[in-house]
């Protein structure tokens, strides 16, 4: 059995677990760093949600085919919702950097297609070409290239934005 | 029982008994895990009601909130961030090693599944309400968690595929966002302190609070720190630039890294994994444990005392209308789903006499594996083998050790399921047989397996509790000695009482203030 130990030596203990608990708290709330990066390298984030075109044309209905509705159902013209995939092609300096091809969201595919992604790439100058096909055809519909010289942990950001005539880049 | 549980009981066995060095028993921090967390989150809830006052919900503002409280020339700011800050991170600390101690302590089991299930939520909430807390701050280290967490999120299957968009630049985010997750932030702790009723539901007698002193010095501790490493915010958030390397807060940022080295799925796999696995526990089962029935209540024994209420540490066992012709206005009803059949209610049964005539005695609450009878048989046929002069009686409790190895030619040793399941009576009539000396040994003090077993064996002995151990009982030769699986601790109380029975000449002196229930 062991013996009770001495009041000061006790208080001592305590004094010492109490810092030792205040320490690993202290330490492990802020250290140690993180390297999320490396140190030559910038970020970029391809991230944009875009309706592709209608998959299917608009086609009338014929005769036989309104009978077999009810009258209130009866619209001439069907039009399918589905839209087609949108697909993404992003080089850097004349090489592929990524590339990707979305379905449109929905149960009936006739929702947008969202793309995000976020890449390390190597810091410096750089040509960036994006293009983007969101027909059925699937042909490249959109292009925009861009010089940059990107510093280390300088984000670009490359949206999609119709109104803006295609694709955006933006940097701070 | 595995090598590996067995190792990790040893350490947590060490790990007791060095704090128990310099802590007294009652007041070692790690048995107060639990309580210390939840005091904890008590004092990061006050600090973060009066860091909400002075807190601007808007994308401008929010940043300068912190500023302002980490430059206040009072240090009031100062001590109410680090408070603020490092309790949080304390809790969930403590909260991790009450859930590693309980869970190496096989805490998982039986009636216990209900509080251990319950535990496991609090730890998501806790993470939730600490990670949104830090994006308040809206520094660098905001920016990039939020962004993280929304990646991470996104690849759930849940239609969140642009919630990292929200992030991109300044001008998508606006004030709402602050005020939304300022609504999380102080719903989460809400939901937490909700959810915490709920995991103490199926106790009784919970020790919500840790112990004065501890309380007192970890508060002190909690400030000091606060003062003396204050709490800094990073640079303003900027989309726009990445840190290479950033300071993060590893008790609830873990989660980034672990993304960024497994991938999103990945990590949402081991998490999904871990929650499950810690969930299925309870329905573990090793090969050692026995099934072991609950208690039984004897309506023609039972006067209706409510002793046995008072002492059950689960609240298994309620008074209910009586089921009998018997002038008694109640009687006990155990619930068998909430027995741990600890047998701590037949400790307290004042019929759980073995001064009874009659071969067959019956308690008013009775362990069915372990009935009074059989105990006081055993006893008589144990003492009755006995050879060697100064007989020794030893009362070990099963969840503490096996203290068979006890057993000599002067020694007879009765294993109970608890210690506290031994009615203080039984002391006297072993005695009564010829014992001069009688061992009660049991789990480390304030580690009772059962929770309260040693605080009401030390109350009924000290006459402090019903059923009280009778004043005239010579207190010189009993012994008690919680030495969990230490067997030296065991064996040297032996040896200790053997010679003070020894000492004893002449009739038994009654010293009160002698009795030993250290």
């Amino acid at each position: 059995m062991s013996s009770p130990l001495p009041a000061p030596l006790r208080y001592l203990l305590q004094a010492l677990a109490y810092a030792a608990f205040a320490a690993v708290v202290a330490y492990f709330s802020s250290s140690p760093l993180y390297r999320q990066l490396g140190d030559h390298e910038a970020v970029l984030k391809l991230s944009f949600s875009h309706s592709g075109q209608l998959k299917f044309a608009c086609r009338e209905r014929s005769a036989q085919e309104l009978a077999k509705v009810e009258p209130n159902m009866r619209n001439k013209m069907d039009c399918p919702r589905e839209r087609a995939a949108v697909l993404v092609e992003l080089d850097m300096d004349g090489k592929p950097l990524y590339r990707v091809s979305t379905a449109p969201l929905g149960l009936r595919k006739d929702g947008a297609a969202t793309v995000y992604r976020r890449l390390a790439i190597p810091a410096g100058a750089h040509q960036f070409n994006a293009r983007l096909a969101d027909g059925p055809d699937g042909v490249i519909n959109y292009s925009r290239s861009i010089s940059l010289d990107l510093a280390p942990g300088q984000v670009l950001i490359i949206d999609f934005l119709t109104g803006s005539g295609g694709f955006v880049f933006t940097h701070s | 029982m595995t090598t590996v549980t067995r190792f990790l009981r040893s350490a947590d066995e060490l790990a007791t008994s060095t704090f128990d060095r310099a802590f007294e028993a009652a007041h070692n921090p790690w048995r107060h895990l639990g309580a210390l967390a939840f005091l904890c989150l008590v004092l990061v809830v006050l600090s973060g009601i009066i860091a909400y006052a002075l807190y601007d919900t808007s994308v401008s503002g929010a940043y300068q909130s912190g500023l302002r409280l980490q430059n206040d020339p009072s240090r009031l700011g100062r001590l109410l961030r680090g408070l603020h800050r490092y309790g949080a991170d304390a809790c969930m600390l403590l909260t991790l090693l009450h859930l590693v101690r309980e869970g190496l302590r096989g805490h998982f089991r039986g009636v216990r599944w209900f509080s251990w299930l319950t535990g496991i939520p609090l730890l998501w909430l806790l993470w939730i309400a600490g990670i949104t807390g830090l994006w308040l701050l809206w520094d660098e280290r905001a920016i990039f968690s939020v962004t993280a967490t929304a990646e991470w999120l996104q690849a759930l299957p849940l239609g969140a595929d642009l919630l990292a968009r929200n992030f991109l630049t300044a001008d998508t985010l606006n004030d709402r966002f602050f005020s939304l997750i300022m609504f999380v932030h102080i719903g989460m702790p809400l939901l937490l302190l909700a959810a915490m009723w709920v995991h103490v539901l199926r106790v009784s007698r919970v020790r919500i609070w840790p112990p004065r002193s501890l309380t007192r010095a970890s508060l002190g501790m909690l400030a000091l720190l606060a003062l003396l490493v204050p709490v800094l915010s990073l640079g303003p958030a900027d989309t726009g630039h990445v840190l290479q390397r950033l300071s993060i807060d590893w008790f609830y940022q873990f989660v980034h890294p672990l993304v960024d080295r497994l991938s999103a799925q990945s990590a949402w796999l081991l998490a999904a994994v871990l929650t499950l696995t810690l969930a299925l526990l309870p329905l573990l089962r090793t090969r050692e444990e026995r099934p072991r029935a609950a208690a039984r209540v004897d309506p023609a024994n039972c006067n209706g005392c409510s002793r046995c209420v008072a002492d059950c540490p689960f609240g298994a066992v309620t008074m209910v209308a009586r089921t009998d012709a018997s002038r008694h206005p109640a009687q006990a009803q155990v619930d068998s789903a909430l027995c741990a059949a600890c047998g701590i209610c037949v400790g307290a049964c004042p019929s759980a006499t073995p001064f009874r005539r009659g071969e067959a005695i019956v308690s008013g609450i009775e362990m069915p594996q372990t009935p009074v009878a059989t105990l006081r048989r055993e006893l008589q046929r144990k003492m009755g083998a006995l050879t060697g002069a100064h007989k020794i009686v030893v009362f070990g409790c099963r969840q503490a050790a096996d203290f068979d190895v006890l057993a000599d030619a002067a020694t007879a040793v009765l294993t109970l399921e608890c210690a506290a399941m031994l009615p203080p009576s039984f002391l006297e009539y072993a005695m009564r047989m010829g014992a001069s000396g009688v061992l009660i040994a049991g789990c480390r003090e304030s580690d009772c397996e059962f929770r309260l077993g040693d605080r009401w064996v030390k109350e009924r002995l000290l006459g402090q509790r019903e059923p009280r151990l009778r004043a005239s009982a010579p207190l010189d030769r009993i012994e008690v000695v919680w030495s969990g699986r230490d067997m030296l601790d065991a064996s040297a109380a032996v040896t200790k009482l053997r010679s003070r029975v020894l000492d004893l000449t002449g009739p038994d002196a009654h010293h009160p203030e002698r009795i030993n229930t250290k």
